[in-house]
Formats: C-alpha cells, sequence, structure tokens
C-alpha cells in the first residue's frame, strides 16, 4: 500500500510549516490585484465605493490602515456573490440603495455626496436604533477587517503556532485581542 | 494483484478510531492485515492542506459559503467542527443520503476518508465506570453489560499509553483515574469558577477535560502546538488520529494492506461452515469485488456497522447477519447536549491568555451516583457538564453600538470573561430507536439507504432541564453575573456519539455481541465500534470503543491461535 502515513517529527513539520506558508503567501501575492484592477463581483462601482466609504467610518485609518486600504469592501463583495443565496443578494442590494435614500430624505443628496460629518451622523443614527442592514454590514465591516493581514497582525495580535498555553498571563504581556 | 495475499489472517471494515486500533493490534499480534475504508485515501501531513492557511488566506475568510452549505452540507455544516477549512473531511450530504422521517431528525456527521472521524473528533477521553456497566442491570432499561470495568481496566491502560491522555487524576470511583500525560492549564476566570463551585457545591470539582491532545512529546509525536485547529488536520501529531499514530504503527509491522474508495456492501459468509468469510466490496467505478478473511472485524461505525449487517442477508440470516436476536439497528443512542448555562466572570481585567488550549474543563457527574444522602432527582442516570471560559475577542463589536476610532481603540482590547457550561447527558437504550434499509431506494454505489428512527425521550428531557438549573445555581454561586440558561435543542446524532445497533449482552437472544465482541450467531465476526455498546454512560464514548476494541483482537487471536475461529 503505498503510504499510510509515517510519524513525522518536530523539525520536520516546521520545515514543512515554512515551506506551505512559503508557498500560500506566493499564491497569495501573485493574486493580489491592484485596487485599481480590482472588479466587484456584484457591486457596481457607485456602490463599492459607498461599501468602502461606510467601511472606513466603522473601522477609520488610525495608527494602523482602516477598512477601506485593507480591501474590506472587496471581502463584503465576495461574501454577497459567492456566500449569498440569490434572495439574501437582493436584500443586501436593496439595503444598500436604502441608505443612499435615508441620505436623500435627510439631507437631500446621495449619501456620497454628503459630507463625511454628515454621513458618520446617518450610521451613527442607524447603529443606535440597531438597524438590522446596518449591523450586518457593520458584522461584515468587522469580520474582513480583523481577519486581513493588517487586522490580524498590526491592530490585533496574532501567534499562528502558539506552541502552548498559558491560562493567566498579565494582558500587557499580550497587549492586544488575539486575532484568533 | 490482492490476490495472492488472500485469506488475509484479519479484515478490518474501516479505519477510524476503532478500524486504526484494530489494524495495529491486529498487525502487532502477527496478522495480515486487510483494512478497507469506503472513503479517499488522506495522507498524513500531505493531505492537511488547510492546515497552515491564515484568515485572510481563506477566501472567505472563514465564513464559508452559505449558499454551498444548504445545499450540499445541511446536516455536516451543523457540526461545531465543520466550516471552511475542514469541509473536505465531511461528507456531502447531497451524495451520501440517508432517510429520517419528518418528525424525527437525525443528524448523523461523518466523514468518508482514510482515518475516518479520528481526524474531526473532539478528542475527550474519559474511562466508563461501574456506574456505567452496571447501570441497565440497576434500572432494567435495556441489557445488562456482560462486562465489568476490571474487565476493561487493563485495556484503557494499553490504549491511554499509546493515545497519550492529558489530564488530572481525580481519585473518583465513578471516573476512574490513569496514567496521564500533564494536564492542560485552567485560565484564570475558571480557576475563579472552580472554587466558587466546590465552596457551594461540596462534590463537584471543576477538571481539565482528559484530552489526546499531547501536552507533552510522546512516542515521536506532538507535543500540541496550542492552535486548536486539530480538524484540519496535525502534521505534527499533536493529537491522536489513526493518521498520526495507529494506522502508522500497523504499517511498520509490515502486515498492512489498506485499500481506499471501497464500500463495504455486505460481509460474505458460508452457511456450511456457519463463519463470515470476507466482505463484498463496491469501488469508486461501481464494480464489484470480494475479499476474504479468516477473521472479520466491523468498525465502521455505529450507523454504517448496522447497514452492512442488515444488508448481509442469507437464507439463515434473511433479516441481516448475526441478527438472530432481531436487535441489529435497534437501541440507538446519541448524548443530548447544547442545553446550560452562561455568565460573565466579573473582574480579571488585567489578566488574558497565552494560546489556544485544544480542550476545555469538565464537571464529571454528580448525579445518582448511587452514594448516601444524595439528592432525589426527577430522572435517571446522569450528565457531566463541558465548560470553558475566555474572553471575549473582537466581535463583540457587531452586537455592541459604537462606531469608528472609539470602537477601533476598544476592540483592540479584549472584553469580559465569559463561562459557558453544557450538559452532555446519557441515553437511556430504547429499543424503538432504530435504524433498517429502505425496501426500494439506494445510494449510487447500489447500498439500500439508511433509515434512521431516533427521537429523545422523557429521560433526556429531565436531564436537559436539570443541566440548565444546576447549570445557572453554579454559575451564581461562584459569582457570576448575567447568568442566563440556555437550550439550543438538538436532534439526536447531533452530539455525534451514536451508538447500540449491535449491542453487546449475555444473551443471545436479546443482544448481538458476546462479552468479547464476537457476534452470537458467527464467531468470527466481531463488531467493536459503537454498535456495541449497550448503554451510553454520560462521558464521551471514544476511550472505551478502543479499550473494547483492543480486548476483542487479544481474545480473537488467541481463539485464532487455539483454531477456535
Amino acid at each position: 500500500m503505498p503510504g499510510v502515513p509515517g510519524v513525522i517529527d518536530r523539525r520536520e513539520a516546521l520545515r514543512r510549516t515554512a515551506l506551505i506558508l512559503a508557498g500560500v503567501l506566493a499564491g497569495c501575492e501573485a493574486r493580489r490585484t491592484p485596487a485599481a484592477a480590482w472588479r466587484p463581483r456584484v457591486l457596481d462601482p457607485d456602490q463599492a465605493e459607498l461599501l468602502a466609504t461606510i467601511a472606513e467610518h466603522i473601522l477609520p485609518e488610525t495608527d494602523t490602515p482602516g477598512a477601506r486600504a485593507v480591501g474590506v469592501h472587496r471581502f463584503i463583495d465576495a461574501m454577497v456573490a459567492e456566500s449569498y443565496g440569490a434572495e439574501e443578494r437582493h436584500q443586501f442590494l436593496t439595503g444598500l440603495g436604502g441608505l443612499d435614500e435615508r441620505a436623500r430624505r435627510a439631507r437631500g443628496r446621495a449619501f456620497l455626496a454628503c459630507t463625511a460629518g454628515e454621513q458618520i451622523a446617518l450610521l451613527g443614527e442607524l447603529d443606535r436604533a440597531a438597524d438590522p442592514f446596518f449591523r450586518s454590514l457593520k458584522e461584515l465591516t468587522l469580520v474582513g477587517y480583523y481577519t486581513s493581514e493588517p487586522g490580524a497582525t498590526r491592530e490585533l495580535h496574532h501567534a499562528p503556532v502558539p506552541g502552548r498555553y498559558d491560562g493567566c498571563v498579565p494582558l500587557a504581556q499580550i497587549g492586544r485581542t488575539w486575532a484568533v | 494483484m490482492i490476490g495472492k495475499d488472500e485469506p488475509y489472517d484479519a479484515i478490518v471494515v474501516g479505519s477510524g478510531i476503532t478500524g486504526g486500533w484494530a489494524a495495529k493490534e491486529l498487525c502487532e499480534r502477527g496478522l495480515r492485515t486487510l483494512v478497507i475504508e469506503r472513503g479517499r485515501h488522506v495522507e498524513h501531513g500531505k493531505d492537511y492542506v488547510t492546515e497552515f492557511l491564515q484568515p485572510w488566506q481563506l477566501a472567505h475568510r472563514g465564513r464559508g459559503e452559505q449558499e454551498l452549505y444548504q445545499r450540499d452540507y445541511p446536516i455536516q455544516s451543523h457540526n461545531y467542527a465543520f466550516g471552511e477549512t475542514t469541509r473536505h473531511f465531511f461528507v456531502n450530504d447531497r451524495e451520501h443520503p440517508y432517510i429520517t422521517p419528518d418528525d424525527k431528525p437525525f443528524r448523523w456527521i461523518r466523514g468518508y476518508q482514510l482515518g475516518g472521524r479520528s481526524l474531526i473528533w473532539g478528542r475527550a477521553c474519559w474511562r466508563w465506570s461501574d456506574l456505567d456497566f452496571t447501570a441497565n442491570a440497576r434500572d432494567g432499561h435495556g441489557v445488562d453489560w456482560p462486562i465489568r470495568y476490571a474487565d476493561l481496566a487493563p485495556w484503557y491502560d494499553h490504549v491511554e499509553r499509546f493515545v497519550g491522555v492529558s489530564g488530572e487524576r481525580l481519585g473518583l470511583p465513578h471516573l476512574p483515574d490513569g496514567d496521564f500525560l500533564p494536564a492542560w492549564q485552567m485560565n484564570c476566570a475558571e480557576s475563579v469558577v472552580k472554587r466558587g463551585i466546590q465552596r457551594a457545591f461540596p462534590g463537584r470539582h471543576m477538571t481539565l477535560t482528559r484530552v489526546a491532545n499531547l501536552t507533552q512529546a510522546h512516542l515521536g509525536r506532538g507535543p500540541c502546538q496550542a492552535r486548536n485547529q486539530c480538524a484540519r488536520g496535525c502534521s505534527f501529531g499533536g493529537y491522536f488520529s489513526s493518521l498520526s499514530a495507529t494506522l502508522p504503527a500497523a504499517q511498520k509491522t509490515g502486515r498492512l494492506t489498506v485499500i481506499t474508495d471501497a464500500i463495504v456492501h455486505s460481509v460474505i459468509y458460508d452457511e456450511r461452515r456457519d463463519r463470515a468469510t470476507g466482505v463484498r466490496v463496491i469501488d469508486a467505478k461501481g464494480a464489484a469485488s470480494e475479499y476474504f478473511g479468516r477473521i472479520v472485524f466491523l468498525c465502521a461505525s455505529t450507523l454504517a456497522t448496522a447497514q452492512i449487517l442488515l444488508n448481509s442477508q442469507s437464507p439463515r440470516f434473511a433479516t441481516g447477519l448475526a441478527n438472530s436476536s432481531g436487535e441489529v439497528g435497534h437501541n440507538l443512542m446519541d448524548h443530548i447536549s447544547k442545553a446550560g448555562a452562561r455568565g460573565v466572570v466579573p473582574g480579571l481585567e488585567d489578566k488574558y491568555v497565552y494560546g489556544r488550549r485544544p480542550t476545555g474543563t469538565y464537571i464529571p457527574r454528580f448525579r445518582n451516583l448511587g452514594v448516601r444522602g444524595e439528592a432525589k432527582v426527577g430522572f435517571l442516570r446522569g450528565y457531566g457538564i463541558q465548560a470553558g471560559a475566555g474572553r471575549e475577542g473582537w466581535a463583540r463589536g457587531a452586537d455592541e453600538p459604537g462606531l469608528g476610532v472609539e470602537l477601533k481603540q476598544r476592540l483592540r482590547e479584549p472584553g469580559p470573561w465569559q463561562i459557558s457550561l453544557q450538559g452532555y447527558g446519557e441515553c437511556l437504550p430504547r429499543h424503538e430507536n432504530f435504524v433498517d434499509l429502505d425496501p426500494a431506494r439506494t445510494d449510487p454505489s447500489g447500498m439500500p439507504l439508511l433509515r434512521v428512527h431516533c427521537a429523545w425521550s422523557e429521560n433526556e428531557r429531565a436531564i436537559r432541564e436539570d443541566v440548565k438549573t444546576q447549570g445557572a445555581q453554579m454559575l451564581e454561586a461562584a459569582g457570576c453575573r448575567e447568568v442566563v440558561t440556555y437550550d439550543d435543542d438538538g436532534p439526536p446524532g447531533f452530539s455525534v456519539h451514536e451508538m447500540g445497533t449491535a449491542r453487546m449482552g449475555k444473551d443471545p437472544n436479546t443482544s448481538v455481541l458476546n462479552a468479547y465482541n464476537q457476534a452470537h450467531d458467527v464467531p468470527n465476526l466481531f463488531v467493536t465500534d459503537g454498535a456495541c455498546m449497550a448503554s451510553s454512560s454520560c462521558v464521551n464514548p471514544s476511550l472505551t470503543y478502543m479499550a473494547i476494541t483492543v480486548r476483542a483482537v487479544d481474545h480473537a487471536v488467541s481463539e485464532l491461535k487455539r483454531s477456535n475461529l
């Protein structure tokens, strides 16, 4: 019988880790398209811009990149295109359109035509009212951001292979929320 | 190609946790052994294709594809270990159907690959005790076990030494100790709750789950790297599986043959000799073939083993092989779970954890122990509680108001410590919970579809209620805040502890297997997976399946040497 698995030692496992990670990252790099070349799957360019703007208001650039820079809108576009069913997809796009209508009612212009302050005020109202569409958008934004490489490794703390478990350490020693 | 080796000394059907053990022990005792696996070949390490992927390298960041799950994995996707990184170790429900009545759902969680569900199991390793092995005799449900703890104790030792089980010795008669590797650590919040429970409820101990994750290197495997992503596969061999441990040991003997993509259709029975002579197999292309061996071990899993037996029909066994008792397929059990209590552990804001512990904590059974002065309760048997605490992470932000810099800064720090208690309760063996074969419909390989008829009884419902009440009381007594109970009532199968469809017993009229897992009706046929269990205990069953398997192999080999098979 060819290759019932043998046991590999730790050094071998670590070597493989390095190889696999190198391979995967190389693959990732190859797929990484510059922002200008990105084409959304379900969003039109205006919707993509709207989404990127909202995501950035939810998690803005500080001493670490914000949601726009890490491409949260691309992640959301992929989820809506590939994970959502037709009905959910329709609901999502309707919800996004609803934000624009809300801006027109409140400010007399499209969301993106409002000032940043007006946009934030509008999103704040929806957030405090626990508006279901906005809260789901917020959740997607959080997922997209904190699972991105900058989100996980710069904004938060990430240890792919911790190697051990310590059940009670000073928070200061870790410093930040664990990404995973 | 394989014909020259036949008949094999032994044929093992299935390569999961019991098939792996049967293969190892049979090979090490000198038998040329054929393992037949219905799923694909998986090579340890190389085929753990998602093992080292980071969240940002996953197409859907771990969220998966919901539409696909609903279409192809409506059952498997309910399992806690199912997800974007592990989907390839679960079956496609659409391609592998079974039948349940509309009012009796059953969640059959399966992994069709070399190693079976040992790749995706929960890894808890508890010994059963005489409280379990005498349970049927004491309250009259099911049939008495033909074995007691003393019969299994040396075999528990044997399997634990090889597996490498970490845990604490507790000295409890109803949860016997073994020779453990160092336990995982409790975290700060669990330690606080443990002390609180002990103060308020003397005799209720919280301990670390005894688990097949290696806290130190063991027999060339591990140690566990504290990633808590076991079900992706672990090339460190940090947890026990057929691929990390038993099959390599079997292979080392030079006596192991493995075939994959081979579905066992039935066991071949020779009426003249009154023996099983081999198995009929259907390969991936639908071609049938036969393999012959001197003894046959069914380790295909509780439901699949029942399906094979029921489908092995002959003039003598018209309703299925080894089924003169009529009990094959019956007495299906699982554990109740998904009920308990949650709360917030106050304080400890300046404390955190390093690493991801691949297990939780556990409160052993404290009901119906048969000790003087214990509380009277309105149900039979008992439950244990799986527990775990941790600080909330960034995901809490989705449910709280807040936006912008303030939100981002807030989520940079972990949230409050949460603790959750979840009961795992014993299920009574009942004849009316059973599987049978659909008389008309078959799967693509031509196997009659399995029909599962299984529902909880009042006793299981009463256990759920007590879990919730006691869980909440313990958390409150330990000083937790915002304590709430929960009950995400899951149908049977949910706990993936299905067992009982070919039970052991003393009487051939009421049971399928004897004290050594030999079919009463067919002496060279052995069943050592979960099908053999006569009751369900409340603790996780895998370690007991393993001990029962190696004991059965020991018996089978000595009987073979005495020419009794």
